[in-house]
Parts: structure tokens; sequence; C-alpha cells
């Protein structure tokens, strides 16, 4: 009874020694090349990663591949991420949701060109002013409870920009509508959105 | 393109979906270091991933994917702390798995002790009824022989080690009974002499230890008492053997 005690305690505490409090810290790890931190990282995002990045190519196996390539630039750019003004959460995810569509471009054969663009817009000081709170389970319900009261059209070229990465133009040949009636629904999702999550990302 | 036209267009930009002129125009202004199309981008890549980590349904990855990732880096395939629940887990399983076995192991000294202590009592009782049968001085007393009914037998009784009785044909005993032996003195109360059972065939021996005063004992009776026995006969006796006056 006393030994089965005493190894609870044992597991409590060196747990606790080895959990790290916060993002920042989490951060400061990686920067030293700590690879412990590595691990703790893929603990706390690798499950949203896998999750956003499977959406996106519906393929385990290619999934898999693009969660470790997401993890390893994140581990190269550390560096000159800038701990004190970002969350490292939502940099990562950004930087899987572009593997992904670089992918998926890539494997349908459209703008191979535009790997530049996506590269540029997943660099770390884009993210200076991004909460971690925004993943919080309170807001993402929040989101939710925005995204049902989108129109099935709306919900549908949200869809597209996100998990496949097409422009307006791309959308209307998809959907065979004319460009001005995919432009207004993409405006009124997003405004719709953008009013909702106004103050929690300003 | 106005600010406010731009402002639209944020979402998309960040998302790396929007096309042509409207991209290039907010990339210059970006890379100009406008103030505003830079925390417009900025405010617009956050609430993307916040949309986007609301939309996707989750799915948890294989484990494989966790060790081949982090071994893949060069870091240790397992972390610390995975490797502190596992020794964790190990004693744990140690610990009960010893307790187990101290339980089994305690479990089995018992049941040997008490074979122990029974192969004693038979050795000794072995004992006692050789020394009784051998020695010269023991009395022995033939019981109902003259009786057609049960039951039959011989008590044996030697000054210095004790009495020992054989007997046959002993009545099965109801419920919650036993056969009680006394040693009865020529005058006085019956002196209790143990308890015990007939095996099913109805037979017995049964024997106590201790000098027995061949002068001053009438006889040794049987009687059928409660399973606890009593401290004076309360029923008739089946055997009764004179030893006196012989």
């Amino acid at each position: 009874m006393s030994d089965t005690f005493l190894v609870s305690v044992a597991v409590w505490v060196l747990s606790a020694v080895l959990h790290f409090k916060d993002d920042s810290e989490l951060v400061d790890r990686l920067k030293r090349r700590d690879p412990h931190a590595m691990s703790v990282l893929y603990d706390r995002f690798g499950r949203l990663t896998y999750s956003i990045i499977l959406r996106i190519v519906r393929n385990e196996g290619v999934a898999e591949d693009l969660v470790q390539e997401t993890f390893l630039r994140v581990w190269n750019r550390i560096p000159v991420f800038d701990r004190q003004r970002g969350a490292i959460g939502p940099w990562i995810l950004t930087v899987a949701r572009n593997r992904a569509i670089d992918y998926l471009r890539s494997v349908e054969g459209r703008g191979s060109e535009r790997s530049f663009e996506l590269d540029l817009l997943e660099q770390p000081t884009l993210f200076a002013s991004a909460q971690s709170g925004l993943l919080t389970l309170d807001r993402q319900k929040m989101i939710r409870d925005a995204l049902e009261r989108l129109t099935p059209n709306q919900r549908e070229v949200i869809e597209l920009a996100y998990y496949e990465g097409l422009s307006q133009t791309e959308m209307a040949e998809r959907l065979k509508q004319p460009l001005g009636t995919v432009k207004t629904w993409v405006r009124a999702a997003l405004k719709m959105l953008r009013q909702e999550l106004g103050e929690a990302v300003a | 393109m106005t600010h406010e036209e731009m402002h639209e267009l944020y979402e998309l930009y960040a998302l790396g979906v929007l096309e042509g002129e409207e991209r290039a125009e907010i990339a210059q202004h970006v890379a100009t270091g406008c103030g505003v199309c830079q925390t417009g981008v900025q405010r617009a890549a956050a609430q993307n991933v916040a949309v986007l980590a609301a939309l996707t349904p989750d799915t948890a990855p294989s484990r494989r994917l966790r060790t081949r990732l982090l071994a893949g880096m060069g870091v240790a395939g397992r972390s610390w702390t995975w490797l502190a629940w596992a020794a964790a887990a190990a004693c744990l399983v140690a610990v009960t798995w010893s307790g187990v076995r101290a339980y089994r192991i305690s479990n089995e000294l018992d049941a040997a002790r008490q074979q122990v202590a029974v192969a004693d009592r038979e050795l000794a009782r072995v004992r006692l009824v050789l020394d009784v049968l051998n020695a010269p001085d023991t009395r022995a007393v033939v019981f109902g022989q003259e009786k057609k009914q049960p039951p039959k037998g011989t008590v044996f009784v030697n000054p210095r080690s004790g009495v020992l009785l054989i007997a046959s044909r002993l009545p099965q005993l109801a419920p919650g009974r036993i056969y009680e032996m006394w040693v009865i003195p020529k005058s006085g109360a019956p002196k209790p002499a143990g308890l015990f059972p007939a095996t099913a065939a109805g037979t017995a021996i049964h024997s106590i230890e201790g000098p027995v005063d061949l002068a001053t004992t009438g006889a040794v009776a049987v009687t059928v008492e409660p399973e606890a026995g009593s401290n004076a006969p309360t029923s008739t006796p089946i055997i009764v053997a004179p030893v006196a006056g012989s």
C-alpha cells in the first residue's frame, strides 16, 4: 500500500518538474535547442496540427508526412520567433495549413509558383499579435456558433478558401457561379466572422 | 484601393488565396511598412487560425507518428514524461506482483505450518498409543462384549502416560454433537477427558496424556455432548469401562 503511494508521489513530482508552465517558456527552451521541448510542443499541438492537415489532404499517410514537415519547419525557424509578442500555437497551425495547401496545389497541378507566397505568409512575425487565447475552448465554441449561422453557400466558399486554398476565381469555376456572386458570399462570410472575433484578435 | 477596401481582403491575403492586383497591392503596403496593412494582416492571420481550428473535425494521429517525428528530428523517440510514466507503471506492476507473491507465499507458509502442527499432534498421539500399549503396567479394560448393541472396544490406562480409548460400532452422531470422554474417580465428579469424533465407519481412537492415579480412578466413560463439550456429562454414557478393582 505504502509502496503504491510512494510511486504515485514520484510520478506526480516528475510530471510537475517536466511540465512547462506556458508557451513562452516552451519557446525559450526550443530556442535553446532543448530536444525535450520538441516533444512537449508535439504533445501540445500535434493532434490539432494533424487534424487540420488530414482535413485538407484527406490521406493519413500524407498527413503524417506533412505533420513531420511542419514541426521540422518550426524547429528550424524558431530562432526568429519573438516569444515576447506572439503565441506559438497559431504560427504552427498556419504552417501546417500552408504545408497541406502547398501539397494539394502541387498534386492538382495548380500554381506551384504560389509556394513562395505561402512561405511568406507563415513568417513568424505575422503572428506577433496572435493570442494563444484564440484557441481556448470558449473562444472555439463561439466561433463554431458563428460558423453555424453561415448560409450553405457562405460555408462552402469558406471551406474552399481554408481547406483547398482556392482563389475566388477558382471557386467560381468550381461552383460554376459568376465571380461576383462568389465574392459576395465570401465577403459576407468573412464580415460575420470578423465581427464575431473582432475584439478577440484586435 | 482604399484601406477600407483592403480591410475586407486581409483574411484572403493571409490565406494566400488573393489574386492579381489586389494581392500585389496589399503585399506592397505590407512590404513598405504600412502600419495599417501590417496590423490588418496580422489580425486576419490570427483570425484565420482560430476559424480553422474551430472548423476542423478532431482526429487523433497514430502513436507511431510521435515516435517517428521526434526520432526524425534527433530527439529521443520517447519523452521523459513517457519514460516517467512507463517507469511508474513498471514499479506499480512490480510492487503489485511482489505483494501478490508475498501474499501467496504467506498463505502457503500458513498451510504448511498447519500441516506440520497436525503431523506433530498425530506423531505425539502415536507415541502415546505405543507407549501405553507397550508399557507393562498398562491396564486394559474391554467393554461392550456383553452387549448386543454397540459400541465395543478397549480402554487402556497407564498410570504415567494417560488413557487410550479404542472403540468401534459407535452410533452416528446428530449434527452439532460430539463424543466426550470422562475419567470418573471413585468419589467425586467425572473429569472431562477430551472431545473426539468417530469415523464414518463408527470407529475412534482417543487419548489423553498425563498421569492417572489408578487407586482413585473408578471408570472411564464416554457420553454424547454438544459440539463445544461439557464440564459435566449431560447424557447417559454409551461407554462405561470400570478401571478400578481388578
